[in-house]
């Protein structure tokens, strides 16, 4: 396995407050990686320090080091880090009456020189991304008028004309239904490519993720394969809430059930009252 | 051939053809064959040569440029701001030319034909380099366009103060400035518009794709290597050098910068260097023929320019508004 990704004691904080607390990992080549944890537990703070895009104010402050192929993060220019990592967010509004093929072409942006214009090859690129999520179809429809699902393709076919080698996702699936989110975790999990993504669906996570970490308030508190880090005892205490793990079939990971304890289902349904 | 490409050659004829009729309106009348023949070889006459070479030519030029460059200013606007309503004018630029052409009134009663347009170059700038600090601190684009607005509204302030005690004659001068003429250009202002036309386009090619991604939003330009605050602030500077040259040899265009994008959205594209070529083309006839419509439309006075350009923007977004609730 080759090292793409070392995270070494990684602090990050705002206003004086720990977001992210001492985080240590390593990430291979080729791995599917997702970030788990309650709200405010620092996932998305971590996806942006991994890639350099986090923003730097008076009030912020960070240590530890981030190394991508050995290298300093910092080190990097910014055109140098867009052709290492790809982001896709959960959903983009894209203004004015862009095609499916203005936003995949977007992704030649970090390869051309300034006054660079599209070849063949490059056409030929911005076709077989379209064509690997499915949209070849829909290369001249509007952006604004394709389902969630389709948006989120047209996101990842960008981030594959981009070439990065790591693929940056936060929540990729929380505007979608469930079959959307099956399809898009399925074709991400089939790119071959490095993926490091926040999830909020335990289920998910655990089908569609070969290595998960764990996060509470900042700190790593597990890193490992589904069935490692979805235990009933370290749900419960991240979650605060009790849970139940079944293992129906070992090709899909674990299966999490969350349920509200007794006492407090009685005094939700008085508040409600 | 593909459709934008199909376009853009109509509209490259639709620019020879309006230049054409520009040389062709006028008091003098001039048949086809002599305009042609001045233009290509001899000038018939002393008269027929001053008056193609040094009024119509030079005005149908300034015309091309100014609408060129206008629209292309409200284009890289509307596109790095994300906002279809973002106009040159809404950042302060034409209350600060008014300013500076008001001082200049006041100050140098004599040698206005330099000081004015220089004045007002000056105003403009001052007024976006305001713009540009407090968009600085801000960081924000919505707050940008708000800032502008605000700088827009003092500026004019301060200028209707010096004009309500300033001297008549000058008040007349300046207010009659800011409704927008072409009939004192000279070929010199060509030269000078043309020029940064020329330096805007080559920045605009090379920054294309970057400002593509904007379209997307500022945290997915990021993300695909854009320094948003730089290029954003760098945009604003180019637009705002642009439509100050303009606004300093022709006086306050309106609404030029808002519609002609906004139609080239509709047959050619969105992206940026799509837009831009569209605008050019699009802008360079609407200001020729809105030109001829000034000198033509009263048989013994002309009308101010920027009169019209209101007046037809104002009707254009009517018509926008009423199509796109008829359609939803």
């Amino acid at each position: 396995m080759t090292l793409q990704l070392q995270v070494d004691q990684l602090t990050w904080q705002i206003n004086g407050k720990n977001i992210l607390n001492n985080i240590t990992f390593n990430l291979n080549k080729g791995e599917v990686l997702g970030i788990i944890g309650p709200n405010g537990a620092g996932k998305t703070s971590l996806l942006r320090c991994i890639s350099n895009q986090q923003q730097h104010t008076k009030t912020t402050s960070s240590a530890g080091s981030v190394y991508l192929k050995g290298k300093l993060i910092r080190l990097y220019s910014a055109k140098e880090l867009a052709q290492h990592f790809a982001h896709v967010a959960q959903k983009a509004e894209a203004i004015f009456s862009l095609t499916v093929m203005d936003i995949a072409r977007m992704g030649l942006l970090p390869h051309k020189s300034l006054f660079a214009i599209d070849d063949d090859h490059d056409k030929a690129q911005i076709r077989l991304a379209l064509n690997k999520v499915g949209l070849a179809h829909a290369e001249n429809t509007e952006f604004n008028h394709l389902s969630g699902g389709e948006q989120q393709r047209v996101l990842i076919a960008r981030a594959l004309v981009q070439r990065a080698h790591i693929l940056i996702l936060d929540e990729p699936t929380n505007h979608l239904d469930v079959y959307y989110q099956h399809q898009i975790l399925n074709l991400i999990s089939q790119l071959g490519i490095t993926v490091i993504m926040t999830v909020h669906d335990l289920n998910l996570a655990s089908q569609y993720c070969q290595r998960l970490i764990l996060l509470e308030q900042g700190q790593l508190v597990a890193d490992g394969r589904p069935c490692e880090v979805l235990t009933e005892k370290l749900l419960s205490q991240v979650f605060k809430l009790p849970c139940t793990i079944t293992h129906n079939n070992k090709q899909q990971g674990p299966s999490v059930f969350f349920s509200l304890p007794a006492e407090q289902l009685i005094n939700t349904a008085v508040q409600n009252e | 051939m593909n459709r934008p490409l199909v376009v853009i050659s109509a509209l490259v004829l639709l620019i020879i053809t309006s230049a054409i009729a520009g040389l062709s309106f006028g008091p003098l009348e001039l048949t086809n064959n002599e305009i042609f023949q001045c233009v290509l070889f001899n000038c018939a006459n002393e008269i027929t040569d001053m008056v193609i070479w040094q009024v119509r030519v030079p005005r149908v030029l300034v015309a091309l440029v100014a609408g060129m460059g206008l629209a292309i200013a409200g284009a890289i606007l509307q596109n790095t701001t994300r906002n279809p309503l973002a106009d040159p004018y809404l950042f302060g630029i034409v209350s600060g030319a008014g300013l500076g052409a008001t001082i200049a009134n006041l100050v140098l009663s004599h040698e206005l034909s330099i000081a004015l347009p220089l004045a007002a170059f000056l105003g403009a700038l001052f007024a976006i380099t305001i713009v540009v600090l407090i968009a600085n601190v801000l960081q924000r684009m919505e707050q940008l366009l708000l800032a502008g607005v605000a700088v827009s509204f003092m500026l004019a302030a301060i200028t209707q103060f010096i004009l309500y005690f300033g001297e008549p004659f000058a008040t007349n001068r300046v207010i009659f400035w800011l409704m927008g003429s072409l009939s004192r250009v000279e070929m010199s202002n060509f030269y000078v518009i043309t020029g940064v036309l020329v330096i805007s386009l080559i920045v605009i090619t090379a920054l294309h794709r970057q400002i593509d991604a904007l379209l997307l939003g500022d945290e997915s330009a990021a993300s695909l290597g854009v320094n948003v605050n730089r290029l954003r602030l760098l945009m604003l500077g180019l637009c705002a050098a642009l439509t100050a040259t303009i606004v300093a040899y022709c006086g306050g265009i309106g609404f030029v910068g808002l519609m002609i994008p906004h139609i080239v959205r509709q047959i050619i594209g969105v992206t940026t260097l799509k837009l831009v070529i569209g605008s050019a083309l699009i802008g360079g006839s609407f200001l020729i023929w809105v030109d001829i419509i000034a000198r033509s439309a009263l048989s013994n006075a002309e009308i101010p320019i920027g009169i019209i350009t209101s007046a037809l923007g104002s009707i254009f977004f009517l018509f926008i508004m009423v199509r796109s609730k008829n359609t939803r």
